[in-house]
């Protein structure tokens, strides 16, 4: 990954050489064209293509907003229901991910997802413990944070 | 166009201002810390996102210039109002605070006591 | 037209921040009172941003982001000092 940006950048410096002009505007271009011919060449590599890596942040974040929008309209039509007929109550959900930063990315994106909210993470970082404003439809729930949300952050950190 | 944009910073604007209330609202009207928590870190979120959005474009409109500060409140304020619920309620839980009387399960206790 | 409904965003944000005053009072316990206290510092970031769209000023702008870190920071250490008892500890391996 690194080897690749930096062949990047040397690329870019040779297309601003070649042009003889030295803008940023001339950097920019060849920065990309240098993208495109490491594309092209992307088998010779050892490592992964890197564009691929910075789509996957792109769609990570992506997903963020969508659950902050989803659980802001979740947490509105509870608190503005004129009955309570909510059952909060704490589960256990195991995760697959193993270093620190995917587990704060995992839960923040938890905490951001409709009526869940992670309170503790077990000493051994494999069960976080989430808090669920309705534990009745949390089966669907989880299957989204498995099936979506670990993922998406796999696909970053491979 | 300048019209179309205020129309758009008005609408953002008082749409955030809204999402306050909610928060506000949810706050008195939720029955423990947890559930509070929900309200607290998701709508207030979003309703100073958009006030900033607002502010934004408003920065955009009237001076010409691109404000990146106000972009980098934004981001700030994104990554760690997450942070914060997380920190609160778990501080809450270690030091003690009941769940509500209406919770119907408590797996972290179950774990706690193995 | 567009200065009334900026007036009327002030209005609501300043209700909501005096409903998050009654949480402050009351809460039953102190993690309320943090949760409620966060919530007002973020309401105060809003507040500053649609003052500075009011006076038609960008020189606001420093402290949006001020206050948003300290707000921050505050609760950071209302959740340590609640959990531990102490805001700083020597022993950095716990």
């Amino acid at each position: 990954m690194a080897f690749q940006i930096l062949l990047n950048f040397f690329l870019a410096f040779i297309w601003m050489f070649l042009k003889t002009s030295y803008t940023p505007v001339t950097f920019l271009v060849g920065y990309f064209f240098g993208l495109l011919v490491i594309f092209t060449f992307r088998r010779f590599f050892h490592t992964r293509f890197y564009g691929y890596k910075i789509v996957a942040v792109i769609r990570l974040f992506l997903i963020f907003n969508r659950e902050l929008f989803l659980s802001n309209l979740a947490v509105l039509k509870v608190i503005l229901k004129p009955k309570l007929d909510i059952k909060p109550g704490i589960f256990a959900l195991p995760t697959e991910l193993k270093e620190d930063w995917e587990i704060t990315i995992l839960a923040n994106l938890i905490t951001l997802t409709p009526g869940t909210l992670v309170i503790d993470i077990s000493p051994d970082n494999s069960i976080l413990y989430v808090h669920a404003m309705d534990i009745d439809d949390i089966q669907e729930a989880i299957d989204g944070i498995k099936n979506s949300f670990e993922k998406a952050i796999m696909e970053v950190s491979r | 166009m300048t019209e179309i944009l205020k129309f758009f910073i008005g609408l953002t604007v008082l749409t955030g201002a809204l999402l306050s209330l909610v928060t506000a609202f949810g706050l008195i009207r939720l029955p423990d810390v947890y559930t509070r928590n929900h309200a607290a870190s998701k709508s207030a979120t979003l309703g100073v996102m958009l006030v900033l959005l607002g502010t934004l474009l408003y920065a955009y409109q009237d001076t010409g210039s691109f404000h990146s500060r106000l972009l980098l409140g934004i981001a700030f304020i994104f990554m760690t109002s997450p942070v914060a619920g997380h920190l609160i309620s778990r501080a809450a839980y270690n030091s003690g605070v009941k769940l509500w009387g209406n919770s119907v399960r408590d797996d972290l206790a179950k774990h706690r006591k193995k | 037209m567009f200065e009334i409904v900026l007036m009327i965003s002030l209005f609501i944000i300043s209700l909501a921040m005096l409903g998050l005053i009654y949480r402050v009072i009351k809460g039953p316990t102190i993690p309320d009172r943090v949760v409620a206290l966060d919530a007002l510092g973020i309401n105060l970031v809003s507040i500053i941003a649609i003052v500075s769209i009011f006076l038609k000023t960008t020189a606001f702008l420093d402290i949006i982001l001020l206050i948003g870190i300290l707000a921050f920071i505050g609760t950071v250490a209302f959740s340590k000092y609640l959990e531990k008892g102490v805001i700083m500890e020597r022993d950095r391996n716990s």
